[in-house]
């Protein structure tokens, strides 16, 4: 199981769609910065002084750490960086589900809050940290990366 | 694969810290450039749509102002779509829709107009005749489904601006196009 997990494709590929999935999440939400605050509110965990500047902050930053992991620059710090937002994620959603609070996860912009919509969130989330986990825990240099290449 | 050391974590965490400081200025500077720049400081929906309410009474000509005895909010009625129809049909109600512009271009109910929550303001503007016209008359108004509150929030809002006869269409666009009745696109 071990080695399949360290597989050097399997690895390339995840890196390919967990890169793809930020930056596609972080594009869509750096449009309608307003409907990601109001997302990031209902959730009821930040103070308003937080609210904005995270609804700012986050879309730039999944677009960042998504392209450094399709092109492999720095593909240690980016995997470190989208475990984090997951795992971020993850608790905001746990928090939304234990709070019986019905939140449109606002992962990829707007979409209705219901409770249904924040367990497939989680659920995704999950999976998304694993994949980033695997990535982050990855050593050996993945083929087509730029800084292989460069080497 | 081996296990990160705690100093590598460290160093990661620095480098995470490196790059939320350049994706928070990054995303200042773009909102900065904005047609339409958030503020720094979260205003929650309510407090927004108040703020265009209080805008569109403050533009309001003055001989359109509400009289004294139908000031004050009035009361808004939850409806399901067997008297919403039966209002459209029998009292020629004017049907409002809260959601954002986009979805009602993408399709909406037939005569609808668009009043979005969230750009209360222009559309106010934009529809004002028609939209006084029925101060007195039956307005009806819905979202996406049973668990938005835009048709809610734009129900206060156009109660606070003096309209009487308010009815929430609670199944909203979900249950419209589920009973396969027929749609609008502009």
């Amino acid at each position: 199981m071990k080695s399949i997990l360290a597989n050097r494709w399997l690895l390339f590929s995840l890196r390919i769609i967990l890169g793809g999935i930020f930056a596609y999440a972080g594009a869509v939400k750096i449009q309608t910065p307003q409907t990601f605050a109001d997302s990031i509110a209902a959730f009821q965990l930040l103070p308003p002084q937080l609210i904005n500047l995270l609804a700012m902050a986050l879309p730039p930053l999944e677009i960042v750490t998504g392209v450094m992991l399709i092109l492999g620059w720095r593909k240690r710090l980016a995997s470190f960086a989208v475990l984090v937002l997951c795992i971020v994620f993850l608790v905001a959603l746990a928090t939304a589900l234990l709070r019986n609070i019905p939140v449109d996860c606002g992962c990829f912009g707007s979409s209705q809050p219901s409770h249904w919509s924040t367990m497939i969130g989680f659920g995704r989330d999950i999976l998304l940290t694993f994949a980033a986990y695997l990535l982050y825990q990855q050593r050996p240099p993945a083929p087509l990366a730029a800084d292989v290449v460069a080497e | 694969m081996k296990t990160n050391t705690f100093s590598e974590i460290g160093r990661d965490f620095g480098g995470l810290l490196v790059l939320a400081t350049i994706a928070l200025t990054a995303g200042i500077l773009i909102n900065q450039f904005r047609a339409d720049p958030i503020p720094l400081v979260y205003a929650s929906k309510t407090a927004r749509l108040e703020k265009a309410v209080a805008s569109v009474q403050n533009a309001k000509p003055a001989e359109t102002e509400i009289a004294p005895e139908t000031a004050g909010p009035s009361e808004v009625r939850d409806i399901d779509l067997g008297e919403f129809r039966d209002l459209l049909t029998k009292q020629n109600a004017l049907v409002l829709d809260a959601r954002p512009e986009i979805f009602h271009r993408l399709g909406h109910v037939p005569g609808a107009l668009a009043l979005p929550r969230d750009d209360f303001e222009s559309y106010y503007q934009k529809h004002r005749t028609k939209l006084e016209s029925y101060k007195n008359r039956t307005l009806l108004i819905y979202c996406q489904g049973s668990s938005c509150e835009d048709s809610h929030l734009v129900a206060d809002a156009l109660s606070h601006l003096g309209y009487l006869r308010l009815a929430v269409f609670t199944g909203g666009w979900n249950q419209w196009t589920q009973e396969h009745l027929p749609e609008e696109k502009q």
